[in-house]
């Protein structure tokens, strides 16, 4: 082994010191910190027997941990978020990738964005049937392209320019997912006549769950989001919900904050949901967590609108809220805290 | 007040590449628009048909970026994306890259009215309009000789669709205030000329290109989508005027002149407050527009 280098030995020796220096100070290294959600809606826990419960809150850990370990290292916050919503994508539990719900054509159909807070930049895909990891497709879209948002046929013909392989819309379907669909398409069978086909209640149960995503803060103090979904079971086919929709699912700019959305889509799109937590943050001067509550439980909640928002902050506070029964959820940074969530009495302190 | 404006786009119009014959052609449209929009308002309509009926009009007309005339895809298709908005209850409706509606505005409409969805793309999007018993056109209704001319010459590597009007990146749009102080607003394009299919820009976009609060106001943008899309541009302004108090005019100044041509982006605008006074802004060259009111304030403008 050849001797390390003089400044390697110097930078060893400055360590300690700089480290005593910064307590002394006050000044902490920058924090590091990743948030994510599987989603929100109706966890009742009659329903959740223990087995499933750990196996959520496995898959949750992973991708956690999949995040976090990237920051650790040096990684960006694009990065973080998107192993994390990797990492959930390939999780067949989680609405979004593989295990995906079905559209009303009994296919997955997926939409993704990322947005990164420096720029800020963001790309985005939506109704697209045969990419395996959609959130890397809408970041190649972000990296490769000038556009934010491709969809449909000529978003998987970008794939395929990027050397993207895609896969058989098989891939994405598993068991539950049929079975949800079968169900969904029962209690369609059942609505009084009459009632336009789009008008028919997909959102059920667990049904409405499981978009997935992702909020980072790397050491650069650069913030971004990432989500990811399937949508809703047995939607229309080329619905497309506040996911894919920079401002609406998905938003983050270093200016304020980085937020990623889960709930019932058309809801955060009409609010604008994501924007509007930043809208809030750097306006109106509220504290992170009391954006996200205005918006998640007086707005949203006053337009009848279900679900939750992760968001995050240069600071590295961190902001978990839903109006559901529960949302899937997890939260680590630099100052050790590391914790799993799914229910509201373990909410985030 | 009651109030109507519009834009058939915004972009490079230098004045010696427009003849007086073709400027002609392109007032004589947004006036169309402009006066079928307010026809609505002055018979007691709501702001929600008037921006509808205005739209509707600078689709049908071949000298804009939306519907028949609209700009062609590198694969020499148009693929058309519109919205509109309901400023009483946050309503929404929009379609995305479709290729066979003849009026996209009309379908953005009947998403927010009769499905629970607000967006709505591609072939699934045609579907539902299909449920919906829209008649489909063929693809080659939308094209003109011009637009096929500007796709040639752009994919020779000139960028003449710079030089000929409406811009590459015309859109059309319209905001209103009805007698009862409803806010809406409507946009309707066929986004780039040579762009790649599939790509969507702001004007499908909620809260990008499309959006309208009533108490706030109501905001049609044009111009470089991308831009718009990262600035939220349309929630820009209205978070401007309700968070921060900032004036309409200071709300669309301030996004238009410092946050888009911070990011890069040029552009133009229109927005319209719940008194129904009208902005129209822009950082482009030029933005083809026209508003009316019930004070008997009717202009049509370009520069």
């Amino acid at each position: 082994m050849s001797r390390p280098p003089l400044p390697a030995i110097l930078a060893l020796l400055l360590v300690p010191a700089w480290l005593v220096c910064g307590a002394a100070h006050g000044a902490a290294p920058p924090p590091i910190a990743i948030v994510i959600h599987g989603g929100a809606g109706v966890i009742e826990r009659s329903k959740m027997t223990p087995a499933r419960e750990a196996s959520y809150r496995n898959g949750l850990a992973a991708a956690l941990d999949a995040g976090y370990a990237v920051l650790e290292r040096g990684g960006s916050s694009l990065d973080a978020v998107t192993a994390a919503v990797r990492t959930m994508e390939d999780d067949p539990q989680f609405n979004a990738g593989r295990g995906a719900v079905l559209n009303q054509e009994g296919d997955a159909e997926l939409d993704a964005a990322i947005m990164g807070g420096a720029g800020p930049r963001a790309g985005a895909v939506a109704a697209v049937r045969h990419v395996k990891n959609p959130i890397e497709l809408a970041r190649l879209v972000m990296e490769k392209s000038p556009h934010v948002l491709l969809v449909a046929d000529g978003a998987e013909d970008f794939a395929l320019e990027q050397g993207v392989a895609l896969v058989p819309r098989e891939y994405f379907r598993t068991e539950q997912r049929e079975h949800e669909l079968e169900e969904a398409r029962r209690a369609e069978a059942a609505r009084p006549a009459g009632t336009p086909t789009t008008h028919a209640r997909a959102l059920s149960g667990e049904n409405s769950m499981g978009t997935v995503g992702a909020v980072a803060l790397d050491r650069d103090g650069n913030l971004a989001a990432a989500t990811s979904t399937g949508g809703l079971t047995n939607k229309h086919t080329g619905r497309v919900g506040d996911t894919p929709l920079i401002g609406a699912g998905t938003y983050a700019s270093n200016d304020c904050c980085a937020v990623s959305g889960t709930g019932q889509g058309e809801y955060y799109i009409r609010q604008v949901v994501a924007y509007d937590v930043c809208a809030l943050v750097r306006y109106r001067h509220m504290g992170l967590a009391q954006a996200v509550h205005e918006v998640v439980q007086v707005k949203l909640r006053h337009s009848g609108g279900e679900g939750g928002v992760i968001a995050l902050d240069r600071a590295g506070n961190i902001a978990m809220d839903f109006n559901s029964a529960g949302m899937f959820r997890g939260a680590r940074d630099s100052h050790g805290r590391r914790e799993i969530a799914m229910y509201h009495d373990s909410a985030a302190r | 007040m009651y109030a109507i404006a519009i834009h058939g786009g915004a972009g490079a119009v230098p004045r010696a590449t427009l003849s007086a014959e073709r400027e002609r052609f392109y007032r004589a449209g947004l006036e169309a628009a402009l006066d079928g929009g307010y026809a609505v308002l002055e018979r007691g309509g709501t702001s929600l048909d008037a921006v509808a009926a205005a739209v509707r009009l600078l689709e049908d007309h071949p000298a804009f970026n939306a519907g028949h005339g609209a700009a062609l895809t590198r694969d020499g298709a148009a693929e058309l994306d519109a919205a509109i908005m309901d400023g009483r209850q946050l309503r929404a409706g929009a379609v995305a890259s479709v290729r066979h509606i003849k009026n996209p505005i009309d379908l953005a409409r009947r998403v927010m009215e009769k499905s629970r969805h607000v967006l709505l793309v591609g072939a699934g999007a045609e579907e539902f309009a299909l449920e919906e018993h829209f008649t489909l056109v063929p693809n080659q209704y939308f094209r003109t000789a011009e637009r096929l001319g500007q796709l040639e010459s752009e994919q020779r590597g000139e960028r003449v669709s710079d030089l000929v009007p409406p811009s590459p990146h015309g859109t059309v749009g319209a905001v209103a205030c009805d007698a009862s102080g409803n806010l809406a607003a409507a946009t309707s394009t066929g986004g780039m000329t040579n762009k790649r299919p599939g790509r969507v820009g702001d004007s499908p976009i909620i809260g990008a290109g499309t959006y309208a609060k009533n108490g706030v106001c109501a905001v049609s943008a044009t111009g470089h989508g991308e831009y718009f899309i990262r600035a939220v541009a349309a929630h820009h302004v209205v978070a401007a005027v309700e968070y921060r108090g900032l004036t309409l005019a200071q709300a669309a100044h301030e996004l238009l002149h410092v946050v888009l041509r911070g990011l890069g982006g040029e552009g133009g605008l229109i927005a319209i407050d719940r008194a129904g006074g009208v902005i129209m802004d822009f950082s482009s060259e030029g933005m083809f527009r026209g508003v009316r009111d019930a004070s008997g304030r009717r202009e049509i403008a370009i520069y």
